[in-house]
């Protein structure tokens, strides 16, 4: 990857966030960029920060100092931050976090219905996601009769339905068995050389933080030298 | 798939609760569509015997705060005829009797002349009209006949103090006037010891225009400091026994409806609190604040509106099976009007949107990442 500052996607800036009236550093001065179709994994004991490093870059939680910076605008200066969530990234969780009540195709167009798209727009664009993450027989199905694979396939799908430029995942392949996870893998794979992708993955497997571009090491809300 | 689609999959998540919801709720709107109703249709359906005969103005004694205490000359009857503008002019007299061996309570008992324009559309079905010169006898409606037994040619006790002979059985075009008795009003004076007395005088104006109507009430008027000239319309909805009916029937409706809100606010919030975790992640994936309230607010609505499919059923059901009943149907006058179901419609939608907001405000406010780890 360059290092040119145009490339820079997203840029976390002396971010750190404390709780419990300061008493508890979950984040301290963490500062890092991430570049266009960059692949980066964070890895670290649990309760070293991912977690909370993950809902400051995706605006689900506020810093207590510091700033994020994407595409060079301040979170803090958007005028919305879900419109920011909703098209500039895609979330992908570990326990899958999809909609029961509705069907794969269903699920995947759940980002979509914030947009300005008619009905038949939103359902071709998650036909289209899903045969792209191989599930087009599936499309019908409610999450409860999908695999952990196909599940995580589907929640893939949803983050990107609004054809994010940044994935944001927390330990994607953690409920997965390994051939699932490998195809989970590829599929990012795919997703940075053909679409251009940015991807930052929290990870407890270092065979998939291997593949990553970079690795961000996190003790104690601390990024520390790998 | 719309964002009510999505919304109508989560009401079917739990069928039975959403059931017994729509059931709370409808129990509420059938109050409404049945109570009002029939209030609305009673209040219709006396207009209707004024209106039906041309009626265009009806004279009562003002200040008065029920119709029935009006007490008027019946010598102005004469002098209202005698005005150019008015073509036709009957008095009247109204009672309510009860004949508690047939179970039968708060009969009208209607005093007008013989010849009438008011009772001459009635169609006799047995026996004969009433004559002038007719002491102690009585026409009735087909309705009271049958729940009285009696025919043409038969007595009945008045009051328990004196018998009539019935004379004949009418139909009438209102179901009210089918279980009403009609007697000469000499009699009916006599009955209630208000000779030369009337308590109400309809007038037909020469020509059915509002000038006219207008120019007529307004000489009517000038006749005397104490008269009240009123359109049918707005003497039977002024009518404190109308008013009362209404007040009574939506304090009723009032108790049913608290009961379907409670219902109503109770599921919503059990609905939000198990989707906590799914609200969250429709923040996560960009959904705004109103977004997501208008997701909650919607199927309180969907609910809602199940609530007045149903509730205007039951009522619509209940008023019908009243007025089956011989005693019941004398009063229960079956046609509901639509705006008494658009109001049952209104109310159960203000009940979803009352009985959502909280839950859905609730659901907008919670702070993504503490309900992603929900359990």
């Amino acid at each position: 990857m360059t290092e040119r500052a145009a490339d820079v996607l997203l840029r976390a800036d002396r971010v750190t966030k404390l709780y419990l009236d300061g008493h508890v550093l979950a984040l301290g001065d963490v500062s890092f960029s991430l570049h266009r179709a960059e692949y980066v994994a964070v890895m670290g004991p649990s309760g070293s920060g991912k977690s909370t490093l993950l809902n400051v870059l995706g605006a689900l939680d506020r810093p207590t100092s510091g700033e994020v910076y994407f595409e060079g605008q301040a979170l803090g200066a958007m005028p919305s931050l879900d419109r920011y969530r909703n098209r500039k990234l895609g979330f992908v969780f570990q326990s899958f976090q999809l909609l029961p009540v509705l069907t794969a195709l269903e699920n995947v167009q759940v980002p979509m219905l914030e947009c300005v798209r008619s009905d038949a727009q939103r359902v071709a664009r998650a036909r289209a996601l899903l045969d792209n993450v191989g599930l087009t027989r599936r499309a019908r199905h409610l999450p409860k009769h999908l695999s952990m694979g196909e599940r995580q396939r589907v929640a893939i799908a949803r983050a990107l339905a609004n054809d994010p430029p940044l994935l944001l995942a927390d330990e994607p392949t953690g409920n997965l068995d390994t051939f699932s996870a490998r195809g989970i893998m590829r599929l990012f794979t795919d997703l940075r050389y053909q679409h251009g992708v940015s991807i930052l993955m929290v990870t407890h497997d270092p065979q998939l933080a291997a593949e990553a571009d970079r690795i961000l090491q996190m003790r104690d809300g601390r990024l520390v030298e790998p | 798939m719309r964002l009510v689609q999505f919304t109508a999959k989560n009401v079917f998540r739990r069928p039975m609760r959403s059931a017994l919801t729509v059931a709370g709720v409808a129990g509420g709107v059938a109050a409404v569509v049945a109570l009002v109703g029939i209030a609305g249709s009673f209040e219709r359906a006396l207009t209707a015997v004024f209106e039906r005969r041309g009626v265009d103005l009806l004279v009562s004694s003002a200040g008065g705060l029920q119709k029935t205490s009006s007490v008027l000359d019946e010598s102005l009857c004469g002098q209202i005829a005698a005005l150019p503008l008015a073509r036709d002019v009957s008095p009247g007299l109204v009672d309510v009797y009860s004949f508690a061996e047939h179970d039968l309570f708060g009969v009208v008992a209607r005093g007008v002349p013989p010849e009438s324009f008011l009772i001459r559309d009635l169609e006799v079905l047995s026996g004969r009209r009433l004559a002038e010169g007719d002491v102690r006898c009585v026409m009735l409606g087909k309705t009271l006949a049958a729940n009285l037994g009696k025919q043409p040619g038969d007595k009945l006790d008045v009051a328990a103090r004196e018998e009539f002979e019935v004379v004949g059985v009418y139909e009438s075009f209102s179901p009210l006037e089918n279980g009403w008795l009609i007697m000469p009003l000499a009699e009916l004076q006599r009955m209630m010891d208000r000779q030369g007395k009337v308590m109400v005088i309809s007038v037909v104006a020469r020509q059915p225009d509002e000038e006219t109507i207008l120019a007529l009430r307004d000489e009517i008027a000038a006749m005397a400091s104490n008269l009240e000239v009123l359109p049918a319309r707005s003497f039977v909805g002024s009518m404190v026994e109308i008013r009362l009916a209404r007040a009574m029937a939506w304090m009723t409706s009032a108790l049913a409806l608290f009961v379907g809100a409670i219902s109503m606010l109770n599921t919503m919030l059990a609905a939000v609190h198990e989707r906590t975790r799914e609200l969250a992640v429709l923040r996560a994936v960009g959904w705004r604040k109103t977004s997501v309230l208008r997701l909650v607010l919607i199927e309180a609505v969907l609910l809602a509106l199940g609530s007045a499919a149903l509730g205007t059923l039951l009522g619509l059901g209940a008023v019908h099976l009243l007025s089956l009943f011989p005693t019941a149907g004398r009063l229960v006058v079956g046609d509901i009007g639509w705006d008494v179901i658009a109001q049952g419609f209104a109310v159960a939608v203000v009940l979803g949107v009352l009985g959502g907001l909280y839950p859905a405000c609730r659901a907008a406010r919670q702070v993504p990442t503490e309900g992603l780890r929900h359990d």
